[in-house]
């Protein structure tokens, strides 16, 4: 399942998790701030959701913004580091995106907050999330989209062909927002929605932004990524890029964050759905001149 | 005294692999799957639900 796709090393991605936990508090002020919006978009629900996933949990962010909001009494987080689930509390377990321990119609909710970019098999993974909702239970997830550090990505470039002949994958690839809304449709899911948000972030140089990157465990995980150590002056060549290219006149950098957010439901009888071909009750020239009628003659 | 493995959590969690059901060995504090011949652990009570995590269960532990 999902080898034949492999964009990311999992293993790694795990990594720089389990790295990330033991200082995350320091660095996880975009978690925190996406993991408020996402749980906002509960108070336009009128539903209560009792039975909740919190999936790449990362250190429990969306569980403390979430504080009472969707009739939430019982949350389970799971993160692929089991020193992230550790550092969330409550009630956690360790787990794979790509392989969730959830018996069908377990839960009302998962919420997913920046984690699912990261999966190899999204898919598959979205297969499995439908499964592990009961009918009519909400998917709220957020991932990082394409636009997503594309001042980081053209100062590596630069960097790369400069000082070493050649340019590899350095930052990894993001979700397309314009797939998005097909692959939930496609996973099962019904009323799909995806949409797209813009944080810009304003860092003193470019190097604290790569600080800060490590100490997420946002870093790259591309699987045929270069391996081994990045040459130092690789690395300062593209910091020198990053600033001549994007520093303001206070000589800040930004670093563009693209949030894409996917909002959909497990089918459930209730909701609206378009009618089957032929099954209209009203017969549309009717409904185009005058009083519409019952369609009066039998199916064939 | 090793912490009990949360009730709630025990009712829905199934094999990543297999979706099949888990038994849960509070002696070695594992949740043992055994369609998949594999024995995830708990550790502070949080299950390890990770295939590469898992213990391979030998022949005479089986109950299938």
């Amino acid at each position: 399942m999902g080898d034949d796709i492999r964009i990311f090393d999992r293993q790694v991605v795990r990594l720089h998790r389990d790295r990330a936990a033991r200082d995350l508090a320091r660095h996880d002020f975009l978690f925190r701030e996406t993991a408020d919006r996402l749980v906002e978009r509960l108070d336009d629900v009128r539903r209560r959701f009792p039975v909740a996933l919190d999936l790449g949990c990362h250190g429990g962010e969306v569980g403390r913004a979430l504080n009472g909001r969707g009739g939430v009494e019982t949350l389970v987080q799971a993160d692929l580091s089991p020193a992230m689930a550790r550092l969330a509390g409550g009630r956690r377990v360790a787990c794979d995106e790509e392989f969730l321990p959830f018996a069908p119609a377990s839960f009302d909710l998962v919420l997913s907050n920046l984690s699912l970019h990261w999966v190899n098999d999204l898919p598959g993974a979205l297969v499995q999330i439908r499964r592990a909702l009961k009918p009519d239970g909400l998917l709220l997830a957020t991932m990082l989209g394409g636009e997503t550090l594309k001042e980081l990505r053209h100062a590596w470039m630069e960097a790369e062909l400069a000082e070493e002949g050649g340019a590899g994958p350095r930052v990894s690839p993001f979700a397309d927002i314009r797939d998005a809304g097909g692959l939930l449709q496609r996973a099962g899911f019904a009323l799909p929605v995806a949409d797209a948000d813009t944080i810009t972030v304003s860092y003193p140089d470019a190097m604290r932004l790569i600080v800060d990157l490590r100490g997420m465990g946002e870093t790259n995980a591309v699987a045929d990524r270069r391996k081994g150590l990045t040459r130092r002056a690789t690395l300062f060549h593209a910091v020198a890029a990053y600033q001549r290219a994007f520093a303001d006149d206070q000589g800040r950098v930004p670093a563009t964050f693209q949030t894409v957010t996917l909002t959909a439901w497990a089918p459930h009888e209730a909701q609206p759905r378009p009618l089957r071909p032929g099954g209209a009750s009203i017969r549309l020239s009717d409904a185009l001149n005058g009083e519409p009628r019952p369609v009066d003659d039998s199916p064939p | 005294m090793t912490p009990a493995l949360d009730p709630k959590l025990l009712e829905i969690l199934v094999c990543p692999l297999t979706k099949g059901p888990l038994r849960y060995d509070r002696e070695r504090q594992e949740l043992v799957s055994d369609k998949a011949g594999l024995a995830f652990p708990i550790r502070d009570g949080i299950p390890i639900m990770l295939a590469d995590e898992a213990r391979p269960l030998d022949e005479t532990e089986t109950r299938s």
